[in-house]
């Protein structure tokens, strides 16, 4: 798997790999999970180059998911994909080892720009 | 506490979900009134130095159609998952975005769905903020921002101090 996109909307996991392909990155293979629990569970068959994660999801949320990646030494580059941005979030998301927030709602361009620094 | 969220603050922000995600100009309306027969209201909830609400609703058709949209399939013949979600997902980013223009200590909840012919939404202690249709490709929605009734907790609070019980 290129792309792990972890989110409990199948809707917004839809919408994201769309806008994925749109941004031009139409060979990857994106995986998907609903939440933190199942993403690690995922993990378990591979290193992705790149985690999408939602903020608020049952079982385990994305910040409780990213903590458990960090403290694992897993260092793989991580990304939220959310519509809260406040700067509170932001300055935990990035303390925590995020390396971006990306608004919803988002266009291609702005995946794009997200994504080029991990996935050239 | 007042917060700026102006009905051209709503609209801004309906319209750019509704062109960046799903390609679609929302114009707001005059529509009649809410919709009746076989609808969905999806609700997100805000809490904190905000207290209020935020909704989408319409048909069950046009959320169906909304529904298509987003998933780049046909539109469900049913009240199923993907309106479901879909829905729900409308709700969220639009109360997310509102949000995040408050720039106050306010936590957003997760979405709830609501399908029927014939249901009433309260949301307790609560009035309009603001009602506002919009129209899209022939269907329409209507976003509603609730927010607490300030009149209610000032109320509260005076009976508090009264007898020294919430």
């Amino acid at each position: 798997m290129d792309i792990l996109v972890v989110d409990d909307s199948r809707t917004m996991r839809i919408i994201l790999q769309r806008a994925i392909k749109q941004a031009g990155y139409r060979t990857l293979e994106v995986a998907e999970a609903e939440n933190g629990c199942q993403a690690i569970e995922k993990l378990r068959g591979g290193q992705p180059k790149l985690i999408l994660s939602d903020w608020n999801m049952p079982e385990m949320n994305g910040i409780d998911f990213l903590r458990h990646l960090r403290a694992a030494n897993n260092k793989v580059p991580f990304g939220f994909v959310t519509s809260e941005t406040s700067a509170e979030m932001r300055s935990l998301a990035m303390e925590t080892g995020a390396s971006f927030l990306l608004t919803k709602p988002f266009t291609p361009d702005d995946v794009q720009e997200a994504l080029s620094p991990f996935l050239g | 506490m007042e917060v700026d969220l102006s009905v051209a603050t709503v609209v801004e922000v309906v319209q750019t979900i509704f062109s960046s995600m799903i390609d679609l100009e929302a114009r707001p309306a005059q529509a009649a009134g809410l919709p009746q027969g076989s609808r969905v209201t999806s609700s997100v909830y805000l809490e904190g130095s905000w207290n209020g609400a935020v909704s989408v609703e319409c048909g069950l058709k046009d959320a169906s159609f909304l529904a298509g949209k987003f998933l780049a399939v046909d539109p469900p013949e049913s009240f199923d998952d993907d309106v479901r979600d879909a829905m729900g997902e409308l709700a969220n980013m639009i109360g997310g975005n509102l949000k995040a223009t408050m720039g106050m200590d306010v936590r957003l909840s997760m979405p709830s769905v609501i399908h029927g012919n014939d249901y009433q939404v309260n949301v307790c202690g609560s009035v309009v903020h603001d009602r506002i249709a919009f129209e899209f490709e022939g269907g329409c929605c209507w976003v509603t921002v609730l927010s607490k009734d300030s009149k209610e907790s000032a109320k509260q609070s005076s009976k508090a101090g009264q007898n020294g019980k919430m």
